[in-house]
């Protein structure tokens, strides 16, 4: 045998003892469970229901995508700021807690195309006298740290001059900084702004207007490389507007029209 | 599986924002180490006196400072007296919760220090004519803050590790705020972490060291 036929014939051999690499998705799909990390203090995308259940429309939008995987669902409940590191560190498979798909994001994470769509809505004490976004300038102001709204407002902030921003760490602090009047205003997206104002739980608040921020376009989110997934992902999305499941989804936790999910001109 | 590519770079950018935060957390340290320091000594006055009040105020902070977590302290301030009304800023609430907690820690220091200075030598003070008080300020008090200088200075790195809890009232100008900023930002979580963590320690280090010059300044006989 000469070396060349040795080569060749143990090449051969590897390639069929060699298994195929699995990826995520073969994993996912293999351990019978899809784990999905959820923000549950994000009304009505995520929130506990009186018996402690995780209800919302991230919690079914899960549920949604474990049913045509295959697989169990398993809600892991993931503040805002840990979320990636979540996904990070394999506590998580997908993420589908309402995160906005910021280009500096996605240098860490593999972002899909949107799921969802927010519009930015200012709730002010009403002891502040903040009417509108403009009125906050000079007020002091806050928002959950590390959310879309967050970055825009601080950046707000700065180009005011005037002024100041806190940043908290849960949706729940910000209201209940903003009922105290330790904050005068904070932009939130405009269902949980109206979702926290109903709940009766944070007197003296109210939704007084619009921010002026773009629509906050947010998406699922795996690891970067794992293209299998994202492709797969992507197609569910697609799906559940073509079968009508996002705009039931809505309608259920939202209510209104659901938001168009593409931007005119751009393929995604 | 471990799955995770460091960028090192783009995390190493933001370490001047980082150092700019760790002057921050300096400042609170230290003026909580200050505030810490004068309420202890008061606390430790109050515990001696003969006053029931003075005596059940120093002892309920006391109890309050040591059982219950920082974190709580803290939150406490921006968020309980928020309920009452007063309004303190993240800044000042976590001044506040910290210096509190140190004056509780401080004021067992001192009072074990004073446990190991002998009776005899405030009796002696006092058969020469001072006050109770003027005993305590010229005999007793630089005993005491001698033999509890350097549990003193675990306290002062302790006020420095406690800073990082100022996030949960909305601090964003110390160097757990900037970093969590940073790291809301980009997420790349270890690489910010991982370098605020290094700063931390050296100056929890350099901090360490300094009080030990110090003492031997002050000290050696």
């Amino acid at each position: 045998m000469t070396i060349k036929a040795l080569a060749l014939s143990l090449m051969a051999a590897a390639a069929i003892v060699a298994p195929a690499k699995a990826d995520k998705l073969d994993d996912i799909i293999a351990s019978g469970t899809l784990r999905c990390a959820v923000v549950l203090d994000f009304p009505p995308m995520g929130s506990r229901d009186a018996a402690n259940n995780p209800v919302g429309f991230d919690v079914d939008y899960c549920n949604d995508l474990a049913k045509v995987l295959g697989v169990t669902a398993e809600i892991v409940e993931t503040p805002f700021p840990e979320r990636i590191p979540a996904l990070m560190s394999g506590r998580v498979d997908v993420g589908v807690a309402s995160t906005s798909d910021t280009l500096e994001r996605a240098k860490t994470v593999g972002m899909t195309i949107p799921y969802f769509a927010f519009e930015m809505a200012v709730t002010a004490n009403e002891k502040s006298g903040v009417k509108s976004f403009e009125d906050m300038k000079g007020k002091t102001v806050g928002a959950t740290a590390g959310t879309y709204e967050a970055i825009a407002l601080e950046a707000q902030v700065k180009t005011w001059g005037s002024g100041e921003f806190r940043p908290y760490q849960t949706q729940a602090d910000v209201f209940l900084a903003l009922s105290q009047g330790q904050i005068d205003a904070t932009v939130s997206t405009s269902t949980v702004a109206q979702a926290n104002v109903k709940t009766g739980n944070f007197p003296g608040i109210a939704v007084v207007g619009k921010a002026p921020f773009d629509i906050d376009y947010v998406s699922l989110f795996t690891n970067r490389e794992e293209y299998g997934l994202i492709n797969y992902l992507n197609l569910f999305i697609n799906q559940q507007v073509r079968t009508g499941r996002y705009k039931e989804l809505y309608a259920k936790w939202v209510g209104g029209e659901a938001p168009n999910l593409t931007v005119p001109g751009v393929y995604r | 599986m471990f799955n995770y590519t460091f960028r090192w770079n783009q995390a190493l950018q933001a370490l001047p924002q980082m150092l700019n935060g760790a002057l921050v957390t300096l400042e609170i340290a230290l003026l909580s180490m200050a505030i810490g320091l004068v309420c202890a000594v008061a606390l430790t006055l109050f515990r001696r006196s003969d006053s029931r009040i003075l005596k059940g105020f120093a002892a309920t902070w006391v109890e309050v400072a040591r059982n219950t977590p920082a974190l709580f302290q803290i939150y406490m301030a921006h968020f309980g007296l928020g309920a009452f009304g007063v309004h303190l800023s993240p800044f000042t609430s976590l001044l506040a919760g910290i210096a509190f907690n140190n004056a509780g820690y401080l004021s067992e220091n001192f009072r074990g220090a004073l446990k190991a200075i002998p009776d005899t030598q405030a009796r002696a003070g006092r058969s020469l004519g001072l006050t109770s008080l003027q005993a305590f300020r010229y005999i007793l008090l630089p005993q005491m803050l001698r033999i509890a200088f350097l549990p003193a200075t675990n306290q002062m790195v302790w006020a420095i590790l406690m800073t990082s809890l100022g996030v949960t009232v909305g601090m964003n100008t110390d160097l757990a705020g900037v970093t969590q900023a940073l790291n809301a930002k980009s997420f790349r979580t270890f690489e910010f972490f991982a370098i605020a963590a290094v700063i931390y320690y050296v100056i929890a280090k350099v901090v360490t060291l300094a009080a030990r010059a110090l003492a031997w300044r002050l000290f050696r006989s």
